[in-house]
């Protein structure tokens, strides 16, 4: 017998492995409870759940203890960071900010003595959003594919607000600006639109 | 190339309501079909269908940046003029897109040709994306389909993946999201996209079109709690935004829009002409004329088109033998444009139209509308696909 693999050659796939929705079939667990079991198939809807903590998300059974740590370190990457508690709490209230542990410091920027400010998490969501970096292998390849061929600088546009300390004086500018409207300034609205009873629809 | 006649799910339209699907029926007239499928093979798909996709696709690329460097081609496509540098500055800046569908008339053999460009407000998304795979998964599992039966969809993947590109640069990762009022299937659509952005991770409010607001001194539209909108997807085309009342806010204000601006350029029936223009003799291309400047180099076998126009309305035609048909619609203010008629193949009584998607710059899937006309209208129904 010769040695060598056995495995069949899988041809190529040209549809997606998994697809979920999060928001729109709200009902998507009746799927299996409108009666018919045999019609279920292995189709899974799930929706992000949100977990307080890494220790509730794996008490919870739902995801692994890998997913969940995953997804508390993407959500932490994510939570908008401040250099000072004033700026933290103009945006996000007083008494809303705190400093980072060292955990999470570390989590979110690598290294664990940041000084810097954040909104305290009321919690975090576990999805197939994070699937990109702890779901199936097949979901993995794809997240990892660059979206946009490299044409000029596509994509790259309006990085800047990557600056975290610059979109904080953007915000404050804004809301300092548009306290200021609402107070004065009425809104105009129906400006888009107008037309569209006389065509119906503008989908093709 | 088949249309194979196959058993419904018996529980598809309850699964349909639970999914979001409510405009499977218009107006009493079933939209979604699956008392059969459109089969294709492996290589139809990805020879015939896929790779053009994405040829054509970097083609239109390569046309937006010339319109966007010349004013006389901005002109010769009717673009309002006050749009221009927000049109050129968009794609200059790398503003990203999301999506775009081509739609094909293909028949199995031969090439695919390009009739049009849906790249500014493309439907049919959900159906096509989300609807048609779960139909393929159940299909299969209830032994309706072989087991390797197969589909080309990765449409919602790549949706999801490149929604989270757009958010990663969004401030907030909060991208608002808009259509007009009292359209069921266009309100859907959105929905669809909203949750797609939610998956990807990013904030997805909704705001109606006509609820947009405008505050003297704001450098942003805002939402009906008058928040900064600061990142807009709109299902509502480019030309009419410039035509509306708020339109010429538009190059004041720093909102950012998906599809972006330079889209307006590619949701005009002005690009097919431009196209055969400058890839004269193309195999996936049509002959086609701007009518103004040449009324009679086309032959007998033509279709009719006006710049601006969605869903098969306003479309004219006249077969090489002479049959006319024709679709009214409102669309008559804008400058017009002649194609070569392409005979759409039929099978049985239905004409097939195949829309490609592009999302991203990736093609990633097809949806098959049907009709018993030859001109594909908003009626026209949506039949699932497989590859066997």
């Amino acid at each position: 017998m010769a040695n060598h693999d056995q495995t069949p050659h899988l041809p190529r796939r040209k549809r997606s492995a998994r697809l979920s929705l999060a928001m729109m079939g709200a009902s998507a667990f009746g799927l299996t409870a409108c009666g018919q079991p045999e019609q279920t198939t292995d189709v899974s809807f799930d929706s992000p759940r949100s977990y307080q903590s890494v220790e509730e998300c794996v008490a919870a059974d739902v995801y692994t203890q890998s997913a969940c740590e995953e997804a508390y370190e993407a959500s932490i990457k994510e939570v908008p960071r401040f250099d000072t508690l004033e700026a933290c709490e103009a945006e996000h209230g007083e008494g809303a900010c705190v400093a980072p542990t060292q955990e999470q410091s570390q989590a979110a920027t690598g290294s664990s003595s940041g000084s810097w400010f954040m909104p305290a998490m009321m919690g975090y969501m576990v999805g197939n959003m994070m699937s990109r970096s702890s779901g199936g292998a097949t979901s993995r390849g794809v997240y990892q594919e660059p979206v946009y061929r490299n044409r000029q600088n596509q994509g790259n546009w309006n990085t800047a607000t990557n600056q975290a300390s610059q979109r904080v004086n953007q915000r404050q500018q804004t809301m300092r600006t548009s306290a200021a409207q609402n107070r004065q300034a009425a809104t105009q609205r129906s400006g888009f639109g107008s037309r569209s009873s006389a065509r119906g629809g503008w989908g093709s | 190339m088949l249309r194979i006649d196959v058993a419904e799910r018996p529980n598809w339209k309850t699964l349909a309501h639970e999914l979001g699907f409510h405009f499977h029926t218009i107006d009493g007239e079933p939209y979604w079909k699956e008392s059969a499928y459109y089969q294709f093979t492996l290589e139809q798909v990805e020879r015939d269908i896929e790779a053009p996709t994405e040829e054509l696709h970097e083609m239109c690329m390569e046309l937006v940046d010339r319109v966007c460097h010349s004013n006389a081609l901005m002109q010769r496509l009717a673009l309002p003029e006050f749009m221009w540098d927000t049109i050129h500055d968009s794609w200059v800046s790398g503003q990203p897109h999301l999506y775009g569908r081509m739609d094909f008339a293909y028949s199995g053999q031969g090439h695919a040709k390009l009739l049009e460009l849906n790249y500014d407000t493309p439907t049919s998304l959900y159906e096509a994306g989300f609807f048609q795979w779960v139909w393929l998964e159940q299909a299969i599992a209830q032994g309706t389909l072989p087991r390797h039966a197969d589909q080309y969809n990765s449409i919602q993947e790549r949706l999801i993946n490149a929604m989270a590109h757009i958010g990663d640069r969004l401030e907030e990762r909060t991208l608002h999201f808009a259509c007009i009022k009292d359209n069921v299937e266009e309100r859907a659509t959105v929905h669809y996209l909203q949750d797609v952005a939610v998956q990807a991770g990013l904030v997805a409010p909704f705001v109606f079109m006509e609820d947009i607001g405008y505050q003297k001194g704001r450098d942003v539209f805002v939402d009906l709690d008058n928040q900064p909108i600061r990142a807009l997807f709109k299902l509502y085309p480019w030309e009419e935004l410039a035509e509306d009342a708020f339109g010429e806010r538009i190059p004041q204000l720093s909102t950012h829009w998906f599809e972006p601006p330079w889209k307006a350029i590619l949701s005009n029936k002005g690009i097919l002409p431009l196209l055969w223009e400058h890839f004269k003799g193309h195999p996936n291309l049509l002959p086609a004329y701007f009518e103004e400047r040449n009324p009679a180099l086309l032959p007998p076998g033509w279709v009719r088109k006006p710049f601006f126009s969605r869903e098969g309305s306003n479309i004219e035609l006249l077969t090489p033998d002479g049959q006319r048909e024709a679709v009214d619609g409102p669309y008559t203010d804008s400058p017009w444009i002649r194609q070569a008629y392409q005979p759409m193949p039929r099978f049985g009584e239905h004409h097939a139209l195949i829309g490609s998607w592009v999302v991203g710059d990736r093609a990633c899937g097809i949806g098959v509308r049907e009709d018993v006309g030859r001109i594909t209208k908003d009626s026209s129904c949506f039949v699932p696909h497989a590859i066997v």
